[in-house]
């Protein structure tokens, strides 16, 4: 499974970013990507609504939410 | 001497430059300033009253074609760049002004334009050499309908480019508001023989208004300072943005209310109306947002007597696709 940190980005850089891992996701099957913000994890729940995907979600700490997502 | 040096103190030293012969040594001396003006232009017959008169200021006469190259100068020459890339949100005309003044410095410069600004635009961006970066809007939902300021916004705050980038910021650089009041307010006053009683301008950044609006209202505290804004959060008018109903934390840092005595709201029809009428009659060819700021203008005319001035932010040429569209289904 591929992991992205994108806990270095704020909203909507991280959304960018985790689109262009979205792109990917029909290659790779799951991805993991790591979030470092709320803004970050609202915009990104955004865009996996969209693309019709539910990931699980774990709050691991204030500032890391790790998302898990399968095709 | 650095070339950022060497540019300010030419810039400093403008007048010294030689504006009878039009002989200079880099192109941002041409960039207006109360020795070397831009002009003040009276609409005829696109004028319901000729006892309110009604002048534009002309801004396309700038170099870059746009009244954002006073305060790009302004503010790339005053910026600890720091061996970092520039990077602005723009809707075309900061953006051309920047990267011209910072290929004449020889900095590396981005722009992050809203998708929906006209081609022309992102050509001539792309023309010029700056990184175009096109935001959706509805990109980030800390800045709703600016998905551009939000991007730059990122690009400044995150750890992973923070130390990558820096931004002028026209939204909240005095700057922005200081250009005006040292320039453009000077030579409306100059031009005008003081003897100015209506001052209409656009609400975007807000550095025009609040500039120029503080210049007039010291000068003489009975002029009318008149802002404009568009009519819905989608429209057609690049550069203007809609004040009413933004919370205050996405209203520009810059505004200064106390300086305006009224702000009237236009649609797209009628901005783009005045536009074409102003062309047709008057043989000026501006930008929509000049349409939204005249059309105002002369709405008062019809009820009111005086001089006034009309801002025009830049000219029709790079909105030529837009227009396009709206004398097609004329």
């Amino acid at each position: 499974m591929k992991e992205y940190d994108l806990s270095n980005y704020v909203c909507p850089l991280s959304k960018i970013k985790a689109s262009e891992a979205l792109d990917a996701l029909s290659e790779l099957k799951t991805i993991k990507l790591i979030l470092g913000d709320i803004d970050s994890l609202k915009s990104v729940a955004q865009e996996l609504k969209k693309r019709g995907l539910k990931p699980s979600f774990n709050r691991e700490d204030e500032s890391r939410f790790v998302l898990i997502i399968a095709e | 001497m650095t070339n950022r040096e060497t540019l300010m103190s030419k810039k400093q030293n403008n007048n010294k430059s030689n504006h009878d012969l039009r002989v200079y040594t880099d192109i941002t001396q041409l960039i207006a300033d109360p020795d070397n003006p831009t002009p003040l232009v009276r609409v005829n017959r696109s004028n319901p009253n000729q006892e309110f008169q009604i002048f534009l200021k002309l801004e396309s006469y700038n170099p870059f074609g746009s009244i954002k190259d006073r305060i790009a100068f302004k503010m790339l020459t005053s910026l600890e760049i720091g061996g970092k890339t520039v990077v602005e949100p723009s809707s075309g005309n900061t953006g051309i002004a920047l990267t011209c003044i910072a290929n004449a410095l020889g900095i590396p410069i981005e722009i992050a334009v809203p998708e929906k600004i006209p081609e022309e635009k992102k050509v001539l961006l792309k023309f010029l050499g700056a990184n175009v970066m096109e935001a959706d809007d509805a990109l980030c939902p800390l800045f709703p309908a600016e998905g551009a300021r939000g991007l730059v916004n990122a690009l400044i705050h995150s750890p992973a480019t923070k130390d990558t980038y820096v931004s002028p910021n026209q939204y909240e650089n005095n700057l922005n508001v200081q250009t005006h009041y040292q320039t453009t307010g000077p030579e409306i006053w100059k031009q005008t023989q003081g003897k100015i009683d209506y001052f209409f301008a656009g609400y975007g950044t807000c550095g025009t208004i609040t500039g120029i609006g503080k210049y007039l209202k010291e000068q003489n505290p009975n002029i009318k300072i008149i802002g404009i804004e568009p009519d819905s959060m989608d429209h057609k008018l690049p550069g203007m943005k809609r004040i009413t109903g933004l919370s205050e934390d996405l209203i520009p840092k810059i505004l200064d209310r106390s300086v305006i005595d009224e702000s009237v709201q236009v649609s797209d029809e009628d901005a783009y109306s005045a536009a074409i009428e102003l062309a047709r009659k008057d043989g000026i060819p501006v930008g929509p947002t000049t349409g939204a700021i005249l059309y105002v203008a002369q709405q008062y005319a019809k009820t009111h007597k005086g001089l006034a001035v009309v801002i025009s932010p830049d000219d029709a040429f790079k909105y030529a696709s837009f227009y396009k569209d709206i004398i097609n289904t004329k």
